[in-house]
């Protein structure tokens, strides 16, 4: 690229750009990660350590970690359902499955929470039955599940759709024709296939699903100790001047933040590296053939 | 709605199960709850629903929503055009961490983003204190609002615009040069048209995000009534009065806004697509007159 | 083992694929399925691998019914076009594959999967390979692979759809002999789909020419080649000059004028089945010489008749002993033609000339 003389802009243009990328990235993405933890630290690293030391800080973090684990499963199981159905098959309304797969996306994470309340809170319309039955769903664990599922719905199924459309069904017929099962072949050809694109799309799940803030928000009620997820712990300190222990807690959240980015990038550089293997140009071909028949089978 | 006749009736197993999961789990957590929101407007006569979703408060919170999603997308589309330029042509040191550091906006809690730029940009903070300064305030107003959809929304065009200019040919600009064409008409007449689609997609996806963020808002907003109240707020404060029917009716309205803008980005990728399938004929021509064409066609 | 297929047919929407077709292969043959792209040869053969279901019709594999018997348990080796190896597994376990997705009691143990693969790559020249994966492999290394795969298994049957069509001209041929060397080792019944007539004459024991959903015609390399049943066979395989309403009898009395006794009919004749010389040939024509194309040992010469173009192919001594510039009149004639009446040859109205 640096050889193409006469589409390269100016070298003036070139330093301008990269230099109004940068700041502009630096603005926005550095600054702010700096001071999460500038402000953490703002009274010293003991002062951080004790924050952390907060009993209603380790249950945040064990309700967050709990709501992630009971969601990335089932994350998984619909991901790979709905890109096997729409990737290696044709039926009718498949585009709009494809859509309505999207849709989580489009809508506003106070929405997602509301539609949950309207459903299972004490004015919505199973509200009456669930008091009369004493099952708690809003304000509770379950409530914060299903919002959370919501919000993280699409994720898996987007990465492995168009990934597993690319990859055809060629090797899965192989499979079949060779006496696999079903679960052989899904479990030995195309479950190896796919094992990157399933990691990427549940990062990024368990990110969303661990960060989450207006769905859950809605739907928590903020008991401290009981309901709270380390995002609501993070506003709730804020809200009380607490900046130490709020921005402590956000180092954690923002470390999260940024294994994520770590290994999402060590995931795309597979990804990457695979489907370069598979497109890169044959190696030359050998004429190592007709000797050997010539002089082995006559 | 879905029949299930697969057209080619090959031999993988998996169909039914793998379609009856998907509807049946889609169904369940979306569709019945999205309906169920659509019919507790039910409950609201046509004139007590237009009363609220076109209240004074409401309509304020839909000009600051709009207003500052619209800026923060128009900003990231200007500046992610340079950055995605930049990240796909210029060599740098760094440039893959750099890369990496894009997608920091999806990876880092909204809640986090919200008081760190809150801090940043008090009257006291590193980047506040500078503009108080000039007069400028930025926390607790709706300038504060567009800054922090501006971080949430940073991906969206970068990521959109850099696979459409690392595919770009060569042989294009090298084609717009060799007529004559300066660096500047090369960009404009040649480079842009061609991934304006592209950048629109992601300007709306920006946009579209933009609309329904909360976490990292309300922390810089300022959360005032009428001048700094953003339309998901504004359902939350109905629903903590426990006015569920008031918040029902505007998460509606706000449920249709996000339809309209899935349909919008939806069009916008298909005529992406399409363009220049349509356009190809007109382009043949061209094609036939190039130079390795003309001497491959003389016996 | 033999396959009988039997009224079979098979639509995709309105698309015909195959029509109430019919054929029989008999144990040991080497088959070739030939037809151009859409004409249901890939159809026939995933129907026969049980990819694809008939919508009417039977397959029979030794006598025996077996339309509805799944993929699964057919016994049917299939080499797939792009081979379809599997690129997440070495060389060695994907040809082990079949063996080790087989329920327990029926697996081999791992001692006898070894000896089957590497005797199964050494077959096949390339159990150096066992270790790389695919995406390490040549074209036609990974086609041999994909032949190893589909034999571990111990098909009653083998199958392979366009086998060549993804290699360069040069290992196609080579692969192209060693496949049937390969099968006058194994006899094993295979049937192949091409659309390319020279490697379907070449490899085939049979050739089944197909075209729109149903058989032109079947029979030896040899048969179909000199004695095509259908115009559609004649201008399929290989180059071919056509002649309308202008011959009667046999190609010997050439048209004269206003002498059509069998009009309607039309004669097709090969480039190298026709004389020429610059002295008046009896019972020839006339024709100009427009073009002279040298393409290695062969010489094709496009001469002008009646405002038709006409195609013949002469050997580099009798071109350069013609010495033919352009421009110059000479006299033609058939040796040998093959007339159709006109209403059997419909395609051949619309193109008088195919290549």
């Amino acid at each position: 690229m640096n050889t193409r003389r006469a589409t390269a802009e100016p070298r003036w243009v070139r330093l301008l750009l990269t230099g109004v990328a940068l700041g502009f990235l630096f603005l926005f993405l550095v600054l702010p990660l700096i001071a999460v933890f500038w402000e953490a630290f703002a009274h010293g690293a003991q002062a951080y350590w004790e924050a952390l030391q907060d009993g209603e800080a380790h249950s945040a973090m064990l309700l967050t970690l709990t709501i992630a684990a009971v969601v990335l499963p089932f994350n998984i199981a619909f991901g790979v359902a709905a890109a096997w159905a729409i990737a290696k098959f044709e039926f009718r309304g498949k585009s709009l499955l494809t859509t309505l797969i999207d849709l989580p996306f489009a809508v506003s994470p106070v929405v997602a929470g509301l539609i949950f309340i309207i459903l299972f809170g004490a004015q919505g319309f199973f509200g009456q039955w669930l008091v009369a039955n004493d099952i708690k769903i809003i304000f509770a664990l379950p409530g914060m599940v299903l919002a959370t599922l919501f919000v993280t719905f699409p994720f898996v199924a987007r990465e492995l759709i168009p990934l597993m459309q690319a990859q055809g069904r060629d090797e899965e017929e192989a499979a079949v024709s060779l006496g696999a099962s079903g679960w052989q072949m899904f479990f030995r050809v195309t479950l190896p296939n796919i094992k990157w694109g399933l990691m990427y799309g549940l990062i990024l799940a368990n990110a969303r699903a661990m960060g989450e803030f207006g769905a859950v928000s809605v739907v928590s009620g903020h008991i401290r100790g009981e309901t709270n997820t380390l995002p609501l712990h993070v506003e709730i300190l804020y809200n009380e001047y607490n900046q130490i222990g709020a921005f402590a807690a956000a180092t954690v959240l923002a470390l999260l933040g940024l294994v994520t980015l770590v290994v999402k990038t060590i995931v795309e550089w597979r990804m990457r590296k695979e489907t370069e293997m598979l497109t890169a140009d044959l190696p030359p071909e050998k004429t190592e053939l007709p000797p050997s028949v010539a002089t082995e089978r006559p | 709605m879905f029949p299930a006749p697969a057209k080619r009736d090959g031999v993988l197993p998996g169909f039914r199960l793998g379609l009856g999961y998907t509807l049946t789990y889609l169904t369940l957590l979306v569709l019945i709850p999205l309906g169920g929101m659509i019919l507790m407007t039910g409950k609201l006569s046509w004139s007590d629903f237009w009363g609220i979703a076109t209240a004074e408060r409401a309509l304020a919170s839909y000009r600051v929503t709009f207003g500052a999603s619209l800026a923060a997308a128009a900003v990231n589309a200007l500046f992610g055009l340079i950055v995605a330029w930049v990240l796909v042509r210029y060599p740098f040191p760094g440039k893959r961490f750099v890369d990496a550091l894009v997608d920091l906006p999806f990876a880092l809690p909204t809640a986090v983003a919200g008081i760190t730029l809150a801090t940043l940009y008090a009257e006291n903070g590193w980047i506040g204190q500078h503009l108080a300064k000039f007069g400028i305030k930025v926390a607790f107003t709706p300038l504060g609002i567009v800054v922090a959809l501006i971080f949430v929304t940073l991906p969206f065009v970068v990521r959109t615009l850099q696979p459409v200019i690392e595919d770009i040919e060569a042989e294009v600009e090298e084609a717009a040069a060799s007529l004559g064409a300066t660096r500047w008409q090369t960009f404009t007449r040649v480079l842009l048209p061609g991934i304006f689609p592209a950048w629109l997609t992601g300007f709306t996806l920006a946009f579209s995000r933009a609309i329904g963020e909360f976490g990292s808002v309300i922390f810089i907003a300022g959360n005032m009534p009428l001048i700094s109240e953003i339309t998901p707020l504004l359902i939350i404060s109905k629903l903590e009065q426990y006015d569920i029917l008031g918040a029902t009716a505007l998460a509606v309205v706000m449920l249709l806004i996000s339809f309209v803008m899935l349909l919008v980005i939806n069009l916008l990728q298909w005529w992406a697509a399409n363009r220049h399938s349509k356009s190809s004929e007109g382009d043949a021509p061209a094609e036939a007159l190039a130079p390795g064409a003309l001497a491959e066609a003389r016996p | 083992m033999s396959i009988e297929i039997r009224n079979i047919s098979k639509r995709f929407g309105n698309f015909v694929a195959l029509d109430n077709l019919s054929l029989d292969i008999p144990t040991g043959e080497l088959v070739a399925l030939l037809g151009p792209s859409g004409c249901g040869k890939t159809t026939l053969l995933r129907i026969i691998a049980g990819m694809e279901t008939p919508d009417a019709g039977n397959v029979l594999f030794g006598g025996e019914e077996a339309t509805h018997v799944h993929a699964r348990e057919r016994q049917v080796g299939f080499v797939f076009q792009h081979y379809a190896l599997f690129r997440h597994m070495s060389v060695f376990e994907n040809v082990a594959f079949g063996l080790r997705v087989r329920p327990r009691k029926e697996r081999p143990s791992e001692a006898e999967i070894r000896e089957r693969v590497m005797g199964l790559l050494k077959l096949v020249q390339l159990d150096w390979l066992a270790q790389r994966y695919p995406s390490q492999l040549s074209g036609g290394q990974r086609q041999r692979i994909a032949l190893a795969r589909a034999l571990a298994v111990e098909p009653k049957v083998l199958l392979l759809d366009e086998p060549f069509g993804a290699l360069d001209t040069k290992v196609r041929k080579e692969l192209r002999r060693w496949l049937r060397r390969l099968h006058d080792e194994m006899h094993i019944s295979s049937v192949f789909v091409t659309h390319d007539q020279e490697e379907a004459l070449e490899v085939a024991d049979r050739v089944v020419v197909m075209n729109r959903g149903h058989i032109e015609q079947i029979g030896s390399p040899d048969e179909v080649y000199s004695s095509p049943a259908s115009p559609f066979v004649y201008q399929f395989l290989g180059n071919v000059n056509v002649f309308h309403s202008r011959v009667h009898g046999s190609w010997a009395e050439v048209e004269r004028e206003g002498e059509n006794t069998e009009a309607g009919s039309i004669a097709f004749v090969r480039p190298h089945d026709i004389e020429l010389d610059l002295a008046p040939l009896p019972g020839g024509m006339t024709a100009v010489v427009r073009h002279v194309h040298r393409i290695g040992p062969l010489v094709r010469v496009e001469l002008e008749h009646e405002a038709e173009m006409i195609e013949v192919e002469l050997t580099r001594e009798r071109a350069t002993t013609l010495d033919l510039p352009l421009g110059k009149t000479v006299w033609i004639k058939p040796r040998q033609a093959k007339i159709f009446a006109a209403d059997t040859a419909k395609p051949a109205d619309k193109q008088p000339f195919l290549f």
